[in-house]
């Protein structure tokens, strides 16, 4: 579609851009990794104490930034996939594992940020608001923890900043007035932040609009990329050793293990995936690791039979026999003759799945069983979304299209896996 | 070999409805909570629980319940304090014609969507339809329904936005209550049969391609058969028979509820009834509508692979002639 | 072929689109339409549950009295209903009530005392499982609360009966005011399966309305009865709860007139009903109110073995004042509600004016006073970590709230920020309510936030009565001897004066403890259609008494 550009050449111009905005954020990480490790050395008990997800996620994602273009420009002859042409599959294929490993760094906000919400809240995409800086009342002292919980604050973003007002204009004279939703603030000038002799104030866009916590809306859908994609990743896991697995274990003896493993299989079959997936998650509850595993036990039915009956063929055949006379253990037969041969469907099967797994788990989010309420889903924004139909639209297409991306590259990402594997004979 | 696949089917159900039963019983959440409450007495909990037969043992439990199946007795539900299957009765109707109407959509304008790209194979039409198909199969469900709620329902108000009926229906006749129904179904029928639409298209042109390029194909074109006829009696027949089974486990999905579609719209359908029954902890409710949604999903395999196997009889001698 | 599928397909459309156009409720005038969220699953009183149950079963039947409410002194007061009239003996332990005697079934049968006997053992019978099982403290009951007909009742006549109360109890006038059912259709019926049974008998009502037809999860049709004694000549001829479950379909029906009347609507769209020629607006105030609770008592103690023991971080009360003192409820209040509320001192809501304690007034936002008293607690930032320490105890804990309320999702955020800021760590869990309610109930967590609808007349008991085997509303276990002491008295005490005195004291009494911080009575918003008139909506519901409506179209 787009035609003359390569992917390198797209993945390169990504981060050239995410350096040049997010510039002071990645030089602060640097920095905030120097004293990490400076306190390590001084007193590593509170260091340890700090370690925290967050603050593991964007260092890692700070040097990633640099690593993976090096590594690219590097290697840019030698790997072939590199050098294909951008289509829109590819394109945003490739733009969501950029929101992967990179969210902290694009958004620059945390995805439950609210503030103000009476000022905040149901915006219009690009849409702006005044904010003003008030000074902040930190320790000055030069002791390395004191140091590092600064850096952090300003590393590491919160749901909520004491420091920032937010309003719909500021006026300034002998003391600061803010309007918010017509209401009147004031704020002495000795509460303000100043730099260079001026207030500091200054302006925040929302890109995609708000939602009616006031959250950003654009900081939640790169965020919700994250669930997407992990849920995804580890339930086509699960889905790939179970089927794995039962299927081996259910067609190489035979017999009686095979009719009962193939009898829960059909059972499986025969309840409709989302009861059970929804049976699960009311009965457990709904956490992450449960929506994982669930999503991937309602999966492996296809996986099961793929194998099953490739097992079941390959033992009719002679280089069978003569294998297992050879001595083979029943884990090399595995290994070295049915996982070449199952590769193919079993790949191309796991693509698609994933893309029903990612429309599975928006459709829970949907119905409120989804992942909990740590990283925003797009599932549950469209969701939430769908009672301010009318009022605020963006709440509910950008991730419905989003959501519809994603499908639509998985899905034309298997497409293209089937025809590789499988070329036909195309018409003239 | 029909009788065996009925014994075993029968004995996948039975598995089924005996594992769900454990597994509700076994999990953490309260039936009678509706019964608690600040207006209600604390003793009419604890008596409404006993009447559950929640207290007595776990296998006691699973003999009584297993003693009433053999009558066909799925108990009382304990929300709506019927019999479960006069409960199921009300919803299931509904759900049987939606899903049968849906299918029929897809169906055929899948059918016509495929032969009308595969006459010129690699033309503009069967390029878009290709991917519009992808479009379709994209798009979740949810995001479609709320979208064209926003359009036709509160933008332009062609068509309600939930229910089956408006409620003073007693006045029409029977045209202007089709009628009704018709309007109302429209947008649901809209978001569920979509992408099926496009997982048949998908197939049917698959299957048609390849079988317009069987070397039979160019032998009868050589005899001088119109396309006309090639078309009808040689290539269809032969393209359906593998979509049969397909279509066989979408129809039987199909009929468990399509259950985003009724929760955006607010049919009352089997779907729905389900997942209300598990967040309300009814438990005999939700036997009931597993046993029914597991039969319906295994009654539809079963007449799926009948039908394949007639059709396969009847190619053969059709090809013989 | 191709000429055919048009045709087909045109058609089809036709079918489809023409109605369409004509979709406005034209066919009946005096019709009043009430929109509600889900169907009910009874009509019957003996198994009504929710409020929309109550609403209908108390529409088709009628019970002894009735009550208007008083706005000036909160309180409700008894009017006549089944009773004409009614005399109490000298130390109210009994009462004789002159009953109507041109009240008559749907099916003919005329309402007499027997009646009332029949329905009072069917409410009692632990066989029925109704709603109102076990409530009748004040009657002569045997040990499964069964009433002791020959004991309580006495028949003078068809139309005068004697009400025998249980000695040293105060009766109480709600226990009256119950619909009653008659006798001549359920007395032939086994009682072990009559709640199966009734679903399939057509009803025989003696109410203002009778229902004409229910099709179910769309809507419930009541028609006036005009032979009822309440029946008004120009009142409305139908009363319609249609169903639609959705929200927003709901509001905009309400907004193009197809529906007539709109409970719990939320405060940020007020606003667009306010300019509306069509719509008034009115609300209900002080029913329900939401709290964040912190267990008084240990959690982990109470699952091993029942033990009592402070709770470690909110066992004191100060710091439970402190906590009150930190979180900004004004901020929800005002950004999340739109100040459609107010904020709560207590667990007695603004509306009972004669029982309140003016004098009470919710603390203030003041998170420095908050970080004071926790320091004077003994809690401090030992290592700046940001999270306050006290002999090696962090002061962090997970609020849990209940899925599916955005206004609770948003408070629960809003707390969490409020208490990082004193230096408290908070972490938010959603569960789905089943498992939440199984949890609360079972005094799994250390804290959560709920809410309550409050019940009319004031009932404090229930919540806040020490004994938590009798009391499994005492969510938070709440231990005072004191309180204890008061609702006793409560319970006993005849004067009125007395008793307002009594309720006060014990407001005192919890809001010095602060068991939990209550945050906010919250506003029930209701829109209702121009045409209907002579409505007046007061805390006692909103479809209260609308026999009392009639309709202008214009």
């Amino acid at each position: 579609m787009i035609g003359r550009i390569k992917i390198w050449h797209l993945i390169l111009f990504i981060f050239v851009l995410l350096l040049a905005f997010r510039f002071m954020l990645i030089l602060n990480s640097y920095i905030l990794l120097g004293i990490y490790v400076g306190l390590l050395f001084k007193n590593y008990s509170e260091a340890i104490s700090q370690l925290s997800f967050s603050l593991v996620d964007i260092v890692s994602s700070a040097f990633l930034v640099v690593l993976i273009p090096a590594w690219i420009i590097i290697f840019h002859a030698r790997l072939k996939f590199l050098n294909q042409h951008v289509t829109f599959t590819k394109l945003v294929i490739i733009i969501l594992i950029v929101f992967f490993l990179y969210a902290p760094i694009i958004t620059n906000a945390n995805p439950g940020f609210q503030q103000n919400i009476s000022e905040t809240r149901l915006l219009p995409p690009l849409s702006s608001i005044e904010v003003i800086h008030l000074r902040n009342q930190k320790a000055k002292e030069q002791n390395i923890f004191i140091r590092f919980i600064n850096k952090k604050d300003e590393v590491v973003k919160n749901t909520f900043d004491e420091s920032i007002v937010f309003a719909d204009s500021i006026r300034l004279g002998s003391e600061a007035v803010i309007y918010q939703n017509g209401e009147q603030k004031i704020f002495p000038m000795d509460t303000i932040l100043f730099s260079i002799g001026k207030p500091v104030i200054t302006k925040k866009i929302f890109l995609f609009g708000t939602d009616e916590y006031g959250r950003d809306i654009f900081s939640r859908l790169v965020y919700g990329a994250r669930i997407s994609l992990f849920v995804g990743l580890g339930s086509v896991l699960v889905s790939l050793l179970l089927g794995l697995s039962l299927g081996f274990l259910a067609a190489y003896p035979g017999g009686l293990i095979d009719t009962c493993i193939s009898r829960i299989t059909d059972m499986f079959l025969s309840f409709p995936a989302i009861f059970f997936v929804i049976l699960i998650l009311a009965l457990f509850g709904n956490s992450l690791f449960t929506v994982i595993i669930v999503l991937g036990f309602s999966g492996w039915m296809s996986l099961f039979k793929i194998v099953r009956s490739e097992v079941i063929s390959l033992k009719n055949k002679d280089y069978f026999f003569s294998a297992k006379m050879a001595g083979l253990s029943g884990y090399k037969i595995l290994t070295k003759e049915v996982l070449p041969l199952i590769l193919a469907p079993v790949i191309v099967n796991l693509v698609f799945q994933y893309g029903s797994v990612i429309l599975a788990e928006a459709a829970l989010s949907y119905l409120g069983l989804g992942t909990g309420s740590f990283y925003p889903s797009w599932g549950a924004m469209i969701e939430s979304g769908q009672n301010y139909l009318t009022q605020a639209w963006w709440m509910i297409i950008p991730p419905g299209l989003c959501l519809f991306f994603t499908l639509y590259a998985a899905n034309s990402l298997g497409k293209e896996i089937n025809l590789f594997f499988n070329p036909r004979l195309k018409n003239d | 070999m029909l009788f065996k696949r009925v014994i075993s089917s029968v004995v996948v159900l039975f598995l089924l409805i005996s594992f769900l039963f454990f597994l509700l019983r076994l999990s953490p959440g309260d039936p009678s909570l509706k019964f608690i409450s600040p207006e209600l007495s604390p003793q009419l909990a604890a008596k409404v629980r006993e009447s559950f037969n929640l207290n007595s043992p776990l296998l006691n439990q699973y003999k009584t319940f297993l003693i009433n199946l053999m009558s066909g007795d799925f108990g009382i539900s304990y929300t709506y304090r019927i019999p479960v299957f006069s409960v199921i009765m009300d919803f299931l109707p509904f759900t049987l014609i939606f899903s049968t109407l849906s299918f029929i959509i897809q169906i055929t304008a899948g059918f016509f969507l495929s032969l009308i790209s595969v006459k010129k194979i690699g033309g503009k039409l069967d390029k878009s339809f290709s991917r519009l198909s992808l479009i379709a199969y994209a798009l979740p469900s949810f995001f479609l329904g709320v979208i064209l709620i926003l359009i036709f329902s509160s933008l332009l108000n062609i068509f309600p936005s939930s229910g089956i009926s408006s409620f003073d229906t007693d006045s029409y006749n029977f045209l202007q209550r089709l009628a009704d129904y018709s309007t109302h179904l429209v947008l649901p029928l809209i978001t569920l049969s979509l992408s099926g639409i496009a997982v048949y298209y998908k197939y049917l042109r698959e299957n048609l391609e390849d079988v317009y390029n069987k070397p039979f194909v160019l032998n009868l074109r050589a005899n001088g058969c119109t396309e006309k006829e090639i078309t009808r009696r040689h290539v269809i027949p032969n393209a359906i028979n593998p979509l049969i089974s397909v279509a066989g486990v979408e129809l039987g999905l199909l009929f468990s509820g399509a259950l985003i579609t009724e929760v955006i719209f607010g049919l009352p359908g089997m779907g729905r009834l389900t997942v209300n029954a598990i967040l309300t902890r009814d438990y005999p409710l939700v036997v009931g509508c597993t046993f029914i949604s597991g039969a319906l999903v295994i009654i539809t395999n079963l007449i799926a692979d009948v039908i394949k196997v007639k059709l396969d009889k009847r190619l053969l001698k059709g090809m013989l002639n | 072929m191709k000429l055919k599928q048009c045709g087909l397909i045109i058609l089809f459309s036709l079918i489809v689109l023409i109605p369409s156009c004509n979709r406005k409720n034209n066919g009946h005038p005096n019709a009043i339409i009430i929109g509600i969220s889900s169907d009910i699953d009874s009509y019957n009183p003996l198994f009504s549950y929710t409020v929309d149950e109550g609403n209908v079963s108390e529409l088709l039947y009628l019970g002894l009295i009735d009550f208007n409410w008083d706005e000036n002194s909160g309180e409700e007061i008894p009017r006549p209903m089944l009773a004409k009239d009614w005399q109490w003996n000298k130390d109210s332990t009994s009462i004789t009530l002159d009953l109507r005697n041109d009240v008559y079934w749907s099916d003919g049968v005329q309402f007499t005392a027997a009646d009332v006997v029949f329905s009072y053992d069917l409410y009692s019978d632990p066989a029925i499982q109704s709603s109102r099982y076990g409530f009748f403290k004040s009657f002569i009951a045997d040990s499964a609360f069964r009433i002791d007909l020959n004991k309580t009742f006495i028949v003078e006549n068809p139309f005068k009966i004697i009400i025998n109360f249980k000695k040293g109890t105060l009766p109480n006038y709600l226990d009256f005011a119950i619909p009653l059912v008659p006798e001549h259709v359920f007395k032939n019926i086994d009682r072990k399966n009559l709640i199966t049974v009734e679903k399939q008998m057509k009803p025989v009502t003696d109410g203002p309305f009778y229902l004409s037809k229910w099709d179910k999860n769309q809507a419930i049709i009541l028609k006036a009865n005009e032979k009822s004694f309440l029946h008004k000549p120009n009142g409305i001829s139908e009363l319609i709860f249609k169903i639609v479950p959705d929200y927003t379909s709901r509001l905009t029906q309400l907004k193009n007139g197809e529906i007539d009347l709109m409970e719990d609507i939320k405060a940020e769209d007020l606003n667009q009903l306010t300019d509306l020629s069509n719509i008034k607006l009115t609300k209900i105030s002080g029913r329900e109110y939401d709290y964040t609770a912190w267990s008084n008592i240990d959690p982990d103690a109470y699952q091993k073995n029942k033990k009592i023991i402070p709770n470690k971080l909110f066992g004191d009360k100060n710091v439970r004042q402190a906590l009150t003192y930190a979180i900004n409820r004004q901020e929800i209040l005002h950004d999340f509600l739109k100040d459609h509320g107010e904020l709560a001192a207590g667990p007695v809501a603004p509306i009972f004016k004669n029982n309140l304690d003016t004098l009470l007034k919710p603390l203030p936002y003041d998170p420095d006073k908050a970080r004071k008293i926790l320091a004077g607690e003994g809690w401090k930032d030992v290592n700046h970590t940001g999270v306050l320490e006290k002999n090696g105890q962090r002061f962090s804990f997970t609020l849990e709230i209940p899925s599916g309320n955005p206004r609770r999702v948003f408070a629960a955020s809003v707390i969490k920020n409020d208490l990082k800021q004193i230096g408290i760590e908070v972490k938010i869990e959603s569960l789905e309510p089943q498992v939440f309610f199984q949890k609360v109930f079972s005094h799994q967590f250390n804290s959560w936030m709920a809410g309550w609808s409050v019940a009319i007349p004031l009932d404090l008991r229930s919540f806040w009565y020490s004994d938590l085997q009798n009391t499994p509303m005492n969510f938070s276990c709440y231990q005072n001897k004191n309180a204890d002491r008061l609702i006793n008295e409560v319970d006993h005490e005849k004067d009125k004066l007395k008793k307002h005195q009594l309720f006060k004291d014990l407001q005192d009494t919890i809001y010095n403890d602060n068991p939990v911080t209550f945050l906010y009575w919250i506003n029930n918003n209701i829109a209702y259609s121009s045409r209907i008139q002579d409505i007046n909506i007061t805390a006692l519901g909103a479809v209260y008494h609308c026999w009392n409506w009639s309709v202008k179209n214009n």
